[in-house]
């Protein structure tokens, strides 16, 4: 009896440790998919009586409608910010095509206006949910855009949520460039400050450009073949700029603008031709 | 008696408050341990098939609800319930100051493991200053989050019981 409960516990630690060490995170994604999208209904409910508190609370400070007012402006800015940012582009492109023969016109994106309903559960990953998944056209590796910034990228996409990596996780890497001339590198988190400032770092920047402290650092518009992340958008300013360990690049030090907060909404950036109301 | 729908209940619950809590950079970003409290709450007031499932339903929603693959909770969670129910009879579970070590220590070791899981697999970069931090803020969340989850699960069982008194009479 002895011996067979000590083989029992011999098979269970086995299992764990190949569950945790061996097997690929593929295999274990559907299984967290359905946790996500069984749990969501809850999230949902509890974000929109959050909602509902603070809008019966500005209602009764007598800003009633307002919550509704400022997420169609936001809408409305995101929009007309990358409208602007996609005219400012064409026009640097009209000045290059004068002296080149072949252009590529740019693929044109959409927004898909989500909320954002709950954080984090450990807080060892620097990330949101979102209300929107598979379902809504949202694929992994697409652009989340506030009208502050960039936000982060879709990481984890499920039927109906997706799990948003914020633009200070050490994980969400984005190509970038600083707008001042143009310098390229790219993008990773380096987590938080102790006052919980986001912080993000520009590497692989080329040693001889001059960068100074307050340029601003946009999206390069480069991405691997399933990403999305449209040309130009505001991700934050350089805090400081240093010679790399190697002594072969640069980085910098960027303070993203674009922070999120529960009750949120957030737009993901998608190639599909359709935008899904809030 | 624990009905089935209350144990679940208290899982999602628990899920959803500790998605909701704040994380604070001063304990290294982490949150106050919810989930792994109601384990060592089942691991030393439950019987052995109770901890078991309250394993389970933990692992499944902290692991499944992260971004990461399956494996801090999943090995830290087992860990902290089998050593709490070993000594579930030798101790005295109702002292205040009994609930804030236990909650400490439940989650200084599962942190030792989420740590040496997440490292052991590349998931997260090793930062040795911020996982000091982590350590600490885990001392300190665990020390105030288990002693607070046996005050409301005290509660929770005295409105049942009255419930349950004011029927007989």
């Amino acid at each position: 009896m002895f011996r067979n409960k000590k083989i029992i516990y011999g098979a269970v630690v086995a299992i764990l440790l190949i569950v945790t060490f061996v097997v690929p995170p593929s295999f274990s994604s559907r299984g967290k998919h359905l946790v996500c999208d069984g749990v969501a209904p809850m999230e949902r409910t509890a974000s929109s009586l959050g909602q509902r508190i603070s809008g019966a609370g500005m209602a009764l400070r007598g800003f009633g409608g307002l919550a509704e007012r400022n997420r169609d402006l936001s809408l409305e800015l995101v929009r007309v910010q990358t409208k602007l940012s996609q005219l400012r582009d064409i026009e640097a492109d009209n000045a290059r095509l004068r002296r080149a023969f072949e252009f590529r016109e740019a693929t044109p994106h959409y927004m898909i206006p989500c909320n954002v309903i709950s954080r984090n559960i450990s807080g060892w990953w620097h990330s949101v949910r979102i209300g929107k998944g598979l379902t809504e056209g949202i694929r992994k590796n697409h652009a989340v855009i506030s009208p502050d910034g960039l936000v982060g990228k879709t990481k984890e996409v499920s039927q109906h949520t997706s799990e948003v990596l914020l633009v200070c996780d050490p994980a969400c890497k984005i190509s970038a460039k600083i707008k001042r001339g143009n310098i390229f590198g790219l993008l990773h988190g380096a987590g938080t400050d102790l006052r919980g400032r986001p912080i993000a770092r520009l590497d692989f920047i080329d040693k001889d450009l001059e960068i100074k402290k307050g340029d601003e650092v946009v999206t390069s518009g480069l991405t691997n073949d399933d990403g999305v992340s449209p040309k130009g958008v505001h991700i934050g300013y350089v805090i400081k700029a240093e010679k790399d360990a190697s002594g072969l690049y640069q980085y910098a030090e960027v303070a993203p603008s674009a922070t999120v907060s529960l009750l949120d909404y957030v737009f993901v950036v998608t190639r599909k031709n359709r935008e899904v109301k809030p | 008696m624990m009905t089935p729908l209350l144990f679940v209940g208290g899982f999602l619950l628990a899920a959803l408050v500790q998605l909701y809590l704040p994380c604070w950079p001063i304990f290294g970003g982490i949150k106050p341990p919810v989930l792994l409290s109601l384990v060592l709450y089942h691991a030393l007031k439950g019987s052995p098939k109770t901890t078991i499932w309250a394993v389970a339903f933990a692992v499944l929603l902290q692991d499944g609800l992260d971004l990461n693959r399956f494996g801090p909770a999943l090995l830290g969670f087992p860990t902290v319930a089998l050593l709490a129910h070993r000594i579930q009879s030798r101790i005295f579970v109702d002292l205040l100051l009994t609930q804030m070590i236990f909650g400490a220590l439940s989650a200084f070791v599962a942190m030792s493991v989420a740590i040496v899981v997440y490292t052991l697999t590349g998931q997260r970069p090793f930062s040795f200053s911020q996982n000091m931090l982590r350590l600490i803020g885990s001392l300190v969340l665990g020390m105030g989050t288990f002693p607070a989850l046996m005050w409301f699960s005290n509660c929770v069982t005295t409105v049942r019981i009255n419930k349950r008194r004011r029927r007989w009479l």
